[in-house]
This record gives structure tokens, C-alpha cells and sequence, in this order.
């Protein structure tokens, strides 16, 4: 956009002072525009101040249709959002080419469960949704929506503690006594937290769960 | 000639001229519209928007101040990725 700018303002004959604070202010929305678009914001700027160089100011023009014509990262990081082009707000799409493409970002929306029995034989049936972060397992009462509940006296207060990320969950011995076995490896401390996303079973103190997901 | 020959043919001249200018105005505009318009509807703006590159001077301006400073419907970069 610099092109028809500094040939407008060549052609009502205003100062060149004007022309540079006219560029310096197109190069500085430039910025923000490719920012927006996902790219980082010095391309805009080099993009509009090369026409201050001897290349000429073909140069911003190309990069203009350029920008206007390809990915930009932005989609690839929202996935499909209302008024973004191959997802319209009104009408049906015409066909099969304008389905919007699939989203690289998808959370994994399944839950995690945990299934067993306490050696007191109560069943245990733990559900992971994911809608928190960390999740502590404890043979205390809940007293909050993350505390998982198992009571057995084998299992401490608080025993471990999962966190979720995605599709992904981890499992943290907080120092239990029992100890915390993954596939029957000990869990320490120490370790700190352990992807236990492709792990069969878990086993905290006593207790002995599987690991499914739904 | 007559004077009012003259008269007539400076007129044809000048519109002539003016019809020329006006052309490679479009021309040019029209360069600067094409991606611009593109660009408005995948920011979530109306197309439309690109039109003001046919105001002389400050019409471009106009249409990146609105780009730039305007918050896109259609949603913008993540802070974390820019």
C-alpha cells in the first residue's frame, strides 16, 4: 500500500518530511496487520520500508497480493471460527471443496477412568473430564470438585496428584506412604509428575486401578 | 478556427485528459483493492472496506488504520504467537 501512498504524495507535491512520517505510519500499521494474521510483526515493517531502498516500489505491491493470498498462521492456530473464508456464517457450503479443513488444535474431549477396588472391597470409579488442570488423589473426604476420593487407609492424604493437558495426563506421588506404582514401577517423589497416557494401570498404596479411556 | 472552435477543443482536450487520469487512478486503485478486499473478508470485515483505496490520498490510509487498529470479527493471531 506504501506505492500508491508515496506516488499520491509525489503527485500533490508535498514535502518529503511528510512522505517519510506518511511511510513510517503505514510501515507501523503494516506491523500490526501481519501480527494479527499470525506473522511476526517486522515483515510488515521491512515489507513497506524496502520501498524506501533502490528496489523500488513494485516490491510492496507484490508482497501485498502476497500477503493477501497466502496461509496465514492464524487459521492454523484457531482452527475454523465463524467468518473465517470455507466456513461461512450464512448459506450451506456449495460443496465437498468448501468444507472447512479439519482443526489442527482439537482438544481430546474423551475422559479419563479409572476403575478398581479398595481392599475393603469397595468398587472405586474415578472419572478424569479433563475441566480441571490438576486433580488430587486422596483418601480424605472431597472438599473440593478436584479431590478424587478413595478410601482406604493404604492411600495417604493426599496421596498423588494428575494433571491433564489435552490429550495427555500425568500422575505425581505427593510423598504418600503406600507409594505409587505406574505398571507396577514405583512412582517417587522425586520423579516428579510422569505421562501416564499409554499406561495400563496404577496402583496407589493398596489400591489397584485400570486405566481406560471413554 | 474560430475562437469557439478553440474553446470546444481545449474542452474535449481536458476531459480527455481527466478521463485518462481518472482510468489509471482506477488502474491503480483497483491493484491495491483486489488484495485488500481479500484481505477485509478474512479479517471478518466487510469487502467493501478495500473501496477506500478510491479515495485520492488518504483512502489507504483509511482502510490499514481500520485493519490495523480495529479488532478482526473474525479473530486474530494469539498473543503467545506473535
Amino acid at each position: 500500500m506504501g506505492t500508491g501512498i508515496s506516488a499520491l504524495m509525489g503527485f500533490f507535491g508535498l514535502t518529503s518530511l511528510f512522505a517519510l512520517v506518511g511511510t513510517a505510519l503505514v510501515a507501523w500499521m503494516a506491523w500490526r496487520i501481519v501480527e494479527k494474521a499470525g506473522f511476526p510483526g517486522w515483515i510488515g515493517l521491512v515489507a513497506i520500508l524496502v520501498s524506501l531502498t533502490g528496489v523500488g516500489s513494485i516490491v510492496p505491491l507484490v508482497l501485498l497480493w502476497v500477503f493477501a493470498f497466502i496461509r496465514w498462521p492464524r487459521d492454523e492456530a484457531v482452527g475454523v471460527l465463524p467468518g473465517v473464508p470455507g466456513s461461512p456464517a450464512g448459506g450451506p457450503p456449495a460443496g465437498p471443496a468448501a468444507l472447512p479443513p479439519p482443526s489442527q488444535a482439537l482438544p481430546d474431549r474423551r475422559s479419563w477412568r479409572f476403575a478398581g477396588a479398595t481392599m475393603g472391597g469397595e468398587i472405586v470409579s474415578l472419572v478424569i473430564d479433563g475441566s480441571s488442570a490438576t486433580y488430587v488423589l486422596t483418601s480424605a473426604l472431597a472438599r473440593q470438585p478436584t479431590d478424587l476420593s478413595i478410601a482406604d487407609p493404604s492411600v495417604g492424604q493426599p496421596h498423588a496428584r494428575l494433571l491433564t493437558s489435552g490429550a495427555r495426563l500425568g500422575l505425581e506421588d505427593l510423598g504418600s506412604r503406600g507409594g505409587t506404582f505406574i505398571d507396577g514401577a514405583r512412582l517417587l517423589p522425586e520423579h516428579r509428575a510422569r505421562d501416564i497416557s499409554n499406561a495400563r494401570s496404577i496402583r496407589l498404596g493398596g489400591v489397584a486401578l485400570t486405566l481406560t479411556r471413554s | 478556427m474560430s475562437d469557439g472552435g478553440v474553446v470546444a477543443w481545449l474542452l474535449g482536450l481536458s476531459s480527455v485528459l481527466l478521463l485518462v487520469v481518472l482510468f489509471i487512478h482506477l488502474l491503480f486503485a483497483l491493484l491495491l483493492i483486489i488484495p485488500t478486499w481479500r484481505i477485509c473478508v478474512r479479517a471478518g470485515y466487510s469487502g467493501a472496506l478495500s473501496l477506500f483505496h478510491l479515495v485520492p490520498l488518504i483512502g489507504s490510509f483509511i482502510v490499514m488504520a481500520v485493519l490495523a487498529f480495529g479488532t478482526w470479527p473474525a479473530g486474530e493471531a494469539p498473543a503467545g504467537r506473535r
